[in-house]
C-alpha cells in the first residue's frame, strides 16, 4: 500500500513539469462577441443545443484556409448548422467587429469574407495583437441576411481561429424565423456537459475525451498510446505532449 | 482559515510525503490526496483571480452600464471568498502560491494569463461606451481562460473540496460571462 503510494506521488511530480507545458497552449485564442459570432450566441445561451463550445468561444482553431465556421474538422460543427436559428444582428453597410482575446498569438492576418467574396485583409506582419481588437468592414454591395465569416491567421502556426457572424445588412433581409428567446435565464446555469470517454480500439484523437493509460489514438496520421489518464484539452494534441502520450 | 486538526494532520501528510520524494523511509497514511491538476488550479486560479480584480475594480469604478458594473461587484465578491480558500490549500500543502514563471511555456502564444501595464493604462485613456467595450473584452477575455482552469480542475482535480469549489466556479462563472455577452 505504501509503496504503490510512494509510486504515485512519484509519478505525478514527474509528470508536473509537462502538464505545464501540455496547459499553456490551451489557454489560447479568440474570438468575435460583438456583433455576436455564432459561438457568442451560443456562450450567451442566446441559442441552446451548442454542445461544449458555451465553454470555450475562444477554441475555435484549425488550419488555414477553410470556408467553414468551425474551420472543417469534427469539432464544434454545430457552428456550420446553416438549420439553427442564429440571430441575425442588424447593421449598417459599414460594421466594426469587435474581438475578445485571450492569447496574443502572433498574427499574420485577419480575413473577413461573405461568401466567396473577401471584404478586407488586415496585415499584422506578425505582430501579436492588442488585448483588445477591432477591425471596421465594409459591406457594401451586400443587402439582407448574410454570414459574415472571419479568420484569424496566425503567423508561427500552421492554424487559424474561426468566427462566423449572422448579420442583417441594412435591416431588410429580416430573420429566417422569430429571433429566439435566450432559453437559459440569466439566474441560471447550464450542467455541463458529460465527458465522452474513449472507447476500446485505435480512435482519432479528439479534445474533450478522457482518455486512460494504454488508450490508443491516431493525430494527423501517427499513432499514439496514452502514458497518464487525462481528459484532452485543445492544444494537449499527442506530438506536443509527451508526458501524456507516446508514439508507437 | 482556521487551523484546525485536519489541518495539522494534513501538515504531518506533508512532511511524510516530503521524506518519502527525498528517498526517506516513512509511514504514513494517505489522507485526502492532491494531485499535480490540483495545485497547478490552485496557482493559475490564483493569478488570474488578481488579474480579473484589477480589472473588476477599473469597471466598478468606470463603466458607464450598471450591469457591467452589477457582474464587477458579483465577481469581487466570490473571488474574495473563494481566494482565502484557495490560498489556504496550497499553504498547507507548503506549495508556493505561484508558479515558477517560465517564459518558454509561452513561446509562439503571446502573454498567457497576464496583462501589460499598458493595458491597464489603455483603459484610463478610455471613456463612456468605448471603455466599456474595451472593459468588457478584457473581462471576458479573463473569464474565459479562467474557465479552462476550472474545467480542468473539475474533470482532473484530486482534492474533493477543491474539485467542488471548480464545480462551483463554474456555474457562476458562466452566469457571468453569459450577462457579460448580453449586454
Amino acid at each position: 500500500m505504501r509503496r504503490r503510494f510512494t509510486l504515485s506521488v512519484l509519478t505525478g511530480t514527474a509528470v508536473a513539469g509537462s502538464l505545464l507545458v501540455a496547459v499553456s497552449p490551451a489557454s489560447a485564442h479568440g474570438y468575435i462577441s460583438s456583433p455576436p459570432s455564432r459561438q457568442a450566441n451560443c456562450a450567451s445561451g442566446a441559442v441552446s443545443g451548442c454542445g461544449d463550445i458555451i465553454y470555450e468561444p475562444q477554441s475555435v482553431e484549425a488550419p488555414k484556409g477553410s470556408t467553414q465556421c468551425n474551420g472543417g474538422g469534427s469539432r464544434f460543427a454545430v457552428l456550420n448548422d446553416t438549420s439553427k436559428a442564429w440571430p441575425a444582428a442588424t447593421v449598417g453597410t459599414s460594421v466594426t467587429f469587435n474581438w475578445v482575446i485571450t492569447a496574443r498569438h502572433a498574427t499574420s492576418t485577419w480575413e473577413y469574407f461573405i461568401g466567396g467574396t473577401r471584404l478586407a485583409s488586415f496585415n499584422d506582419n506578425g505582430a501579436q495583437p492588442g488585448a483588445t481588437k477591432s477591425h471596421t468592414v465594409s459591406l457594401a454591395g451586400f443587402s439582407g441576411r448574410q454570414t459574415v465569416l472571419a479568420r484569424w491567421n496566425i503567423a508561427d502556426t500552421i492554424n487559424a481561429f474561426y468566427s462566423c457572424v449572422d448579420v442583417n445588412i441594412g435591416g431588410t433581409g429580416g430573420n429566417p424565423t422569430p429571433t429566439p428567446t435566450p432559453t437559459v435565464s440569466p439566474t441560471t446555469s447550464p450542467k455541463p456537459t458529460p465527458t465522452p470517454t474513449a472507447t476500446s480500439g485505435t480512435t482519432t484523437w479528439a479534445a474533450g475525451t478522457a482518455y486512460q493509460v494504454g488508450a490508443r489514438v491516431t493525430y494527423n496520421g501517427v499513432a499514439y498510446q496514452c502514458r497518464q489518464a487525462h481528459t484532452a484539452l485543445v492544444g494537449w494534441e499527442p506530438p506536443y505532449t509527451a508526458a501524456l502520450w507516446s508514439a508507437v | 482559515m482556521r487551523p484546525g486538526p485536519v489541518a495539522r494532520r494534513t501538515l504531518a501528510l506533508v512532511a511524510v510525503l516530503a521524506l518519502l520524494m527525498t528517498g526517506a523511509c516513512g509511514g504514513g497514511e494517505q489522507a485526502e490526496a492532491h494531485n499535480d491538476t490540483d495545485v497547478m488550479f490552485l496557482q493559475m486560479g490564483l493569478a488570474q483571480i488578481a488579474e480579473g480584480d484589477r480589472i473588476a475594480q477599473a469597471v466598478e469604478r468606470r463603466a458607464t452600464d450598471p450591469e457591467v458594473r452589477a457582474v464587477a461587484t458579483e465577481l469581487r465578491g466570490a473571488w474574495r471568498t473563494e481566494a482565502p480558500m484557495m490560498r489556504g490549500w496550497l499553504q498547507v500543502w507548503g506549495k508556493p502560491m505561484t508558479a515558477a514563471p517560465d517564459q518558454k511555456l509561452h513561446a509562439g502564444h503571446g502573454d498567457l494569463h497576464s496583462l501589460r501595464e499598458e493595458d491597464f493604462t489603455g483603459l484610463g485613456d478610455l471613456a463612456g461606451a468605448e471603455f466599456d467595450r474595451a472593459a468588457t473584452a478584457l473581462l471576458l477575455a479573463n473569464l474565459h481562460n479562467a474557465m479552462e482552469t476550472i474545467r480542468m480542475q473539475a474533470a482532473d482535480g484530486a482534492y474533493p473540496q477543491a474539485v467542488e469549489l471548480a464545480e462551483r466556479m463554474t456555474e457562476s462563472r458562466q452566469n457571468q460571462i453569459q450577462r457579460l455577452l448580453r449586454v
